[in-house]
């Protein structure tokens, strides 16, 4: 595998890994936010209404920067590897239409709900988070498509069979409801396990109790979820099963130790926060529950190296994928990965100054 | 297939896209005028402005990311022959606009959440930084379309077959290849996208471009790239003078008179820049490097006589507007050489293997040559009634908004002899209120709308192809039937035309509303 090729491959990964690890925070907090304000409008729960506010602040701050990330995928797969880039649009067009137009719902919303919020009545301003929260969940049910054909090629390798598209026949691959399944139980989670990270800085335990909620209590219908894919992943991707299980068991027992950590820690956590107390660890739930994702798709995604696409017990190469028309140059490939770093110094300089100096105002003024 | 249900559906999201970034390009300069204003004369009124246009800023810079979105994905989903071009010509652009947009985003964030927190010139420096990113992001996205529009680096390749046409800068490519690659499509009727797609295909082919830096030294692109940022800074501009000068019209409050000023005062400056100047370079690359375009424009079905245009255009009076009759004459020095005679020539087997798939070219081998250029002549000149009007309505209307720019600049900025003339015709208008209200509607008319009609020749005026001389839409076009379908064309325009058109209301309502619900939260607030 040339250099370039393989630059290409880690940046993918890196991308994905980073893009993974946003959504999974935005995602969530974004459905707690939205359940929270509404229960807020609804009881005229002030407490309720100004943790709406805290959780949502996550998403104004990260949702953007998370697409950066998306952006940076699409870009990578069609400058690097062209072919599977191709093949996918001309195959999964269906699934890659509903990630768009959830996209294209999703961020305009978080904006328009942020600088609303006490411009319009209550009423819509709830209806209009909800859409929000709930169109999060349209662009994995259009992405995790292509992750479960990249494991086990159903609906594509229907169409090169047949030359017909496929049409939504991505949805009877099998591996594709667990995987998606795995990842909404896993998004709702870390979203639950960041927003009591967050409130236990405030030493608020009542809403530490509402984050862990969430936290704990999808990390428990992981309990099935997890296993199922495993499960699914040995029945129909047998080479990614066993790098899981072999190459990469050392990964694959960290991740079920920190699974287990957040289980263990999570529950005692709640406990806590059911007698009022916040505990000294609850702030590293969500840390430990972002580390675990990161680890999930790395698992998932890097361990099918050298290989691109799975079918059975045969991996195709990258290199037949990967884009050979240029000599890709390694120099600008260098700048663009240095001023990505730079960007994410920046953000986390003012993700930094919004959540945790509080820059970003709770109660808008002006 | 046909590409023409889907040519609408990607003008409407590439036409939302301008809008928000037009918002984007110009609200950075209006807020950092305020900034400054705030920083050097303590004045609230300003800071508060340049909050409010801060807020809009990030509602729409969502609008724009997501329309950002939805046209990157129309053409790899939409076009995925694109793609080619993407691991070529637009590889070092595209992979470049990944730091500016990564950044311009990370700083709009900084500058959101800091804003009111630092010093102002602490905030007008991030600001700037945010500016820059965007801009350079504007000047990359506008480097590969205009390679669209003028295909930097394939020399001679448009020309062989348009002999009208110019050489498209240095020749760093591999002919053979990419006309091997353009005949299996024409001689198979499939897109190209369904070659593209095949595993193994591009190691079997191997590099066809030399030099992946090449769209960047385009003076098409360089030329562009000015024009199109200026623009959508005007527009941007415009949009903030016109609401502030409503609401000066609404309620007759000084204060918004006061932020009206100095936006209308940088606004002229800038169209200084660009209309006399920066425009005039853009018709000059457009008169060289397409010259189908510029015959539609000037509605030169046959050559003729017009020496103002030829003085603008090829500074020489002289000069006759070449018109398509001179290119059927040009077409017509193919005599009776054919695709085979070609295909010969440059040494391309007539049965290519494409990745395991045989395609044979024999089918297109017997076409010939000025058949084809007449072909697509005629096709060209079938748009000449809409691109000759539409360019001379965009140029009425900068027009109109160049007087008014210079009428509100004279009105506000004093200068012996022409503020009088200023003051003379504002009075037309009415009040003062009134005055400034409506000059103000005349800078956003004057910009939009040259704006629109200016995008629309630029893209429908190098049809009938989607990369000028060399590739048609239908080639680009994706394979997948059901995206030309009623049901998908129907869901496609309804989603679009919802969140836009939702994003444009919900932009209004921060700009105009007050907050009226915020009890619950001030109370949470222990407040």
């Amino acid at each position: 595998m040339s250099e370039s090729i393989f630059v290409g491959f880690v940046g993918l990964g890196l991308a994905v890994t980073l893009h993974v690890i946003f959504t999974a925070m935005t995602l969530g907090t974004g459905l707690i936010a939205a359940i929270t304000r509404y229960s807020a409008y609804k009881n005229n729960d002030p407490w309720a209404e100004m943790l709406a506010r805290k959780v949502f602040k996550v998403l104004i701050v990260s949702e953007l920067f998370s697409g950066v990330w998306g952006t940076i995928i699409t870009v990578f797969l069609a400058g690097f590897f062209t072919a599977i880039t191709t093949l996918a649009t001309n195959t999964l067009f269906v699934p890659i239409s509903i990630a768009i137009a959830s996209i294209m719902i999703r961020i305009p919303t978080i904006a328009i709900s942020w600088y609303t919020w006490g411009k319009i009545s209550p009423r819509t301003h709830s209806i209009i988070m909800f859409i929000m929260a709930l169109s999060g969940f349209g662009v994995p049910f259009g992405f995790r498509a292509i992750f479960a054909e990249i494991n086990y090629p159903y609906a594509v390798a229907y169409y090169l069979q047949s030359g017909q598209n496929p049409g939504w026949l991505a949805y009877e691959n099998p591996l594709f409801w667990t995987l998606y399944l795995h990842t909404v139980a896993a998004v709702i989670s870390t979203g639950g396990f960041v927003v009591a990270s967050l409130m236990a800085l405030e030493n608020d335990a009542k809403a530490v109790r509402r984050g862990l909620w969430f936290g704990f209590g999808f990390l428990t219908a992981q309990l099935a979820l997890g296993p199922l894919y495993w499960y699914s992943l040995r029945l129909y991707s047998p080479l990614l099963f066993r790098a899981v299980n072999h190459e990469y068991a050392p990964l694959f027992a960290i991740k079920l130790a920190a699974v287990a950590a957040l289980l263990v820690l999570g529950y005692s956590a709640l406990r806590q926060a059911k007698e009022g107390e916040v505990a000294s660890y609850a702030k590293w739930l969500g840390p430990l529950a972002l580390f675990t994702v990161a680890l999930g798709e790395i698992l998932n995604d890097g361990t099918r190296y050298p290989n691109l696409v799975l079918m059975g017990k045969q991996g195709l190469s990258v290199n037949l994928f990967a884009n050979f028309y240029i000599d890709i140059p390694m120099p600008a490939v260098d700048v663009i990965l240095a001023f990505l770093v730079l960007s994410i110094v920046v953000f986390t300089t003012a993700a930094y100054y919004a959540l945790y100096k509080r820059f970003l105002a709770e109660v808008p003024t002006e | 297939m046909n590409p023409q249900p889907l040519l609408p559906l990607s003008a409407l999201g590439i036409y939302f896209h301008g809008m928000f970034i037009s918002l984007t390009f110009g609200l950075p300069v209006a807020i950092g005028v305020m900034l400054w204003k705030y920083w050097k004369t303590g004045d609230k009124d300003y800071y508060r402005a340049a909050r409010v246009m801060t807020a809009v800023l990030s509602v729409n810079f969502a609008l724009g990311a997501i329309t950002g979105t939805l046209v990157e994905f129309g053409l790899v989903q939409i076009w995925p022959g694109v793609n080619l071009a993407i691991a070529t010509f637009a590889f070092a652009p595209l992979a470049l606009e990944l730091i500016a947009f990564a950044n311009e985003i990370a700083f709009l964030i900084l500058f959101i959440v800091t804003l009111g927190r630092v010093r102002p010139p602490v905030s007008l420096a991030i600001l700037a930084l945010y500016a820059l990113f965007a801009y350079y992001s504007g000047y990359l996205i506008t480097t590969v379309n205009s390679w669209m529009q003028a295909p930097w680096g394939v020399g001679p390749v448009a020309k062989v077959l348009y002999p009208f046409m110019p050489e498209y800068g240095p020749n760093v490519v591999d002919v053979p290849k990419l006309v091997a690659l353009k005949l299996a499509a024409v001689a198979t009727g499939m897109p190209i996208s369904l070659f593209v797609q095949k595993p193994g295909l591009s190691q079997e082919v191997g590099i066809v471009l030399k030099d992946p830096m090449v769209a960047f030294y385009s003076p098409y692109a360089v030329a562009s790239a000015f024009h199109n940022i200026l623009a959508a800074i005007l527009i941007g501009m415009a949009v903030a003078t016109a609401g502030w000068a409503y609401r000066y019209f609404k309620t007759g409050d000084a204060k918004y008179l006061k932020i009206v000023k100095p936006l209308a005062g940088v606004f002229a400056v800038l169209f200084v820049i660009q209309a006399p100047l920066v425009a005039h370079f853009m018709g000059e690359a457009v008169v060289e490097y397409n010259p189908t375009k510029f015959a539609l424009m000037e509605g030169a079905a046959t050559t003729y006589h017009d020496p103002l245009i030829s003085l603008i255009a090829y500074g020489d009076p002289n000069k006759p507007i070449v018109g398509f009759d001179q290119f059927r004459q040009a077409c017509m020095s193919h005599g009776n050489a054919t695709v085979g005679d070609l295909v010969k020539k440059l040494g391309i087997p007539v049965t290519l293997n494409l990745a395991g798939q045989s395609v044979d070219l024999t089918p297109a081998a017997g076409v010939k040559l000025a058949d084809l250029c007449l072909a697509d002549l005629d096709r060209a000149m079938s748009y000449m009634p809409l691109i000759h009007t539409v360019y001379y309505i965009k140029v009425t209307f900068a027009i109109i908004g160049g007087l008014a720019a210079a009428v509100l600049f004279f009105y506000f900025y004093k200068v012996p002899g022409l503020s009088a003339l200023a003051q003379l015709i504002a009075k037309i208008f009415g009040d003062e209120r009134r005055r400034v209200f409506v000059l103000a509607v005349l800078l956003v008319l004057g910009t939009v709308l040259p704006a629109v009609f200016g995008w629309a020749v630029r893209e429908v005026g190098r049809k009938p192809w989607t990369v000028y001389g060399l590739l048609y839409p239908s080639e680009l076009m994706t394979p997948v039937p059901y995206a030309t379908s009623p049901e998908f064309l129907a869901v496609a325009y309804i989603v679009i035309l919802a969140v836009n058109l939702g994003g444009l209301y919900a932009m209004y309502i921060v700009a105009t509303r007050e907050y009226k619900f915020l009890e619950l939260l001030k109370k949470g607030a222990g407040a």
